[in-house]
């Protein structure tokens, strides 16, 4: 099974369409039980957990994946101006101050959804576009421009490009809800929506703690990825020259890519798992036990045949140096079903860099020459963002850009 | 007694005392007044010169005796009153509020859009999103204070203004 072609993969596709993997349902609590304190405090543990704002990086990046994730892109109106943008930096900063710890905005039209923390953050990026329309371009760092177009793109205005980024990320759907709702609100009068992007990962408390998430292909996505609070994850990710607002931030990558499934499911095991590299119970690297073991591109099997085949994911994906490497955060979405049975689902795929050219693009330039995976994945959306560095407390985000 | 009728407040107000800070010297905070999540609304009456709009805060009377809100100042506006909303005519309207605001020893009032509030009248220029104004309340039987409020749009408090004849 490892000399696969493109047609014999094709070709050789089982019949028996797997079992969709869809967003489980939580545990149904019994709304009768008297719970003691205790009980409660148990209970409520995943409301009660917070994520802090301040700090030299903003959060949402070096973090354990939330569970739920709304990337929302905005765009500006012709009369904002740059002292427009300070003026809603500073209603967005107060905004993300409160949130985070689980309060109500000012003047918050629905206070009583503002549960908790539940680990939320919120991340604010500037696209290209904003540089330009604001006369800013001094201040646009030359790691932050528009992708090439790639082979694979299929993509579409409604999930591409924007002005401004605000991601918000929580363990809990209402309240991430309610905190997007905020934000937008606070934001009108200064910029329109262009669109918002909704996804999730697992639920707490159902993978080990990490960024890896079973994505709907059924694999486990996110394990080789630098390691926070690492030197390497400080040299990969956080940026330390150029404009000062960007020092300390990052570059993000997003891409939406659609998977189409029910031809991956026409797949057998095997053939998934030699598409990837990896497999497909835990995660390990093919002829490795572990999900963490070493990836070994140069292993073969007693026939002297490659154990991770030259078309899998994984070793397209693999660096050829050492600046080839990126942080990914991926979550799923899930938007649908049609009325054949066939699901709108994908990755929001995300590459936190200090400079996508040196990075994730050399890396897509290869899975494009050449990825068995891209047979059944597209990416439709794709936009690039400038990730301002963290706020000290009493600072305003993006003070040094505006 | 203090103890008692601070517990009736909502978390959101005892919680984000810690985020804003209370004005006010003393060290301890038990004999003073705590303001919280001050702001100003921006709306279509606050676009423009000679428009109006409210102010708005959490008010905790933390003294042993009474306070009253009776009015206020600020530089962006002719002239600063208390207000209240109220039912006439089967509408509700806002107007003048007789004697202020009273905040009893111990207990705490939300000013709000829709409730009782601060209005500015006359502005001398418009209040955009964003924007930060500084306006000082004037009680009876406490100190006068000065606030620096973010002015933000929202989309309860259009009540029409019924000027007092
Ligand atoms: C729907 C699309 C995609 C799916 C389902 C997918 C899935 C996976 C999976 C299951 C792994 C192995 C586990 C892990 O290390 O996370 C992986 C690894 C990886 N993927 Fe993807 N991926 C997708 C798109 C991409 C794209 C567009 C890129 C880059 C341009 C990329 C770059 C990588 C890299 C760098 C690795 C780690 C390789 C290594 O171990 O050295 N992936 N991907
Ligand atoms: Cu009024």
């Amino acid at each position: 099974m490892t000399n696969f072609t493109r047609r014999g993969f094709l070709a050789g596709a089982s019949a028996s369409a797997g079992a969709l993997v869809g967003a489980s349902a939580g545990a149904l609590i019994a709304g009768q039980q008297v719970a003691s304190a205790a009980e409660v405090a148990a209970q409520t543990a995943v409301l009660k957990r917070s994520e802090k704002f301040h700090g030299s990086h903003q959060n949402g990046i070096e973090l354990e994946l939330q569970t739920f994730t709304n990337f929302v892109s905005l765009e500006i109106h012709a009369d904002t101006d740059r002292s427009a943008m300070q003026r809603w930096m500073k209603l967005l900063t107060d905004d993300i101050e409160r949130l985070t710890a689980g309060e109500p905005i000012l003047a918050d039209a629905q206070p009583q959804l503002a549960l908790g923390p539940a680990r939320l953050t919120v991340t604010v990026g500037f696209g290209p576009s904003l540089f330009k329309k604001l006369g800013l371009e001094a201040q646009q760092p030359e790691s932050l421009s528009e992708l090439p177009a790639f082979k694979v793109d299929a993509l579409r205005e409604e999930f591409s490009g924007g002005d401004v980024l605000l991601h918000v990320s929580a363990d809990d759907p209402i309240v991430l809800s309610h905190a997007v709702r905020s934000l937008i609100s606070d934001s009108l009068a200064f910029a329109s929506v262009r669109w918002t992007q909704q996804g999730f990962s697992n639920a707490q408390g159902v993978v080990p703690s990490g960024v890896r998430q079973r994505n709907l292909m059924g694999q486990v996505d996110g394990t080789d990825n630098p390691q926070f609070g690492t030197d390497d994850f400080k040299n990969l990710v956080w940026i330390d020259e150029g404009p000062e607002w960007i020092r300390g931030g990052t570059i993000l990558v997003l891409r939406r890519i659609a998977m189409q499934l029910n031809t991956w499911d026409k797949l057998g095991r095997t053939d998934k798992e030699q598409v990837i590299g990896r497999r497909l119970d835990n995660g390990a690297p093919l002829g490795q036990k572990n999900e963490t073991d070493p990836l070994d591109l140069n292993a073969v099997d007693e026939r002297g045949l490659k154990v991770i085949p030259n078309f899998a994911h994984v070793r397209r994906a693999s660096p050829t140096n050492p600046k080839e490497r990126f942080f990914r955060r991926p979550f799923n979405y899930e938007v649908g079903t049609a009325a054949d049975g066939t699901p709108d689902v994908g990755l929001l795929w995300t590459a936190y860099q200090k400079n996508p050219a040196e990075q994730y693009i050399p890396v897509q330039k290869r899975l494009d020459d050449f990825d068995l995976l891209s047979k059944w994945t597209s990416p439709i959306g794709s936009s690039v963002w400038g990730i301002a560095h963290g706020v000290k407390k009493g600072n305003v985000l993006a003070d040094d850009l505006f | 007694m203090i103890k008692k009728a601070l517990v009736a407040l909502s978390a959101f107000t005892l919680i984000s005392t810690t985020l804003s800070g209370c004005a006010g010297g003393s060290v301890d905070g038990h004999d003073e007044l705590h303001f919280s999540d001050g702001w100003v609304r921006v709306s279509e009456f606050s676009d423009h010169v000679d428009g109006m709009t409210g102010a708005f805060a959490t008010i905790e009377n933390h003294t042993d005796h009474d306070v009253t809100l009776v009015g206020g100042s600020a530089e962006i506006a002719k002239m600063v009153e208390v207000h209240e909303v109220v039912m006439m005519d089967g509408e509700m309207k806002m107007q003048a509020k007789d004697g202020g605001i009273l905040i009893k020893a111990g207990e705490s009032v939300t000013l709000e859009p829709g409730g009782l509030h601060v209005m500015l009248m006359g502005l001398k220029e418009a209040i955009l999103e964003g924007d930060e104004v500084t306006l000082t309340l004037d009680f009876d039987g406490y100190d006068d204070q000065t606030f620096t409020w973010p002015a933000k749009a929202s989309l309860s408090g259009d009540e029409k203004y019924e000027p007092k004849k």
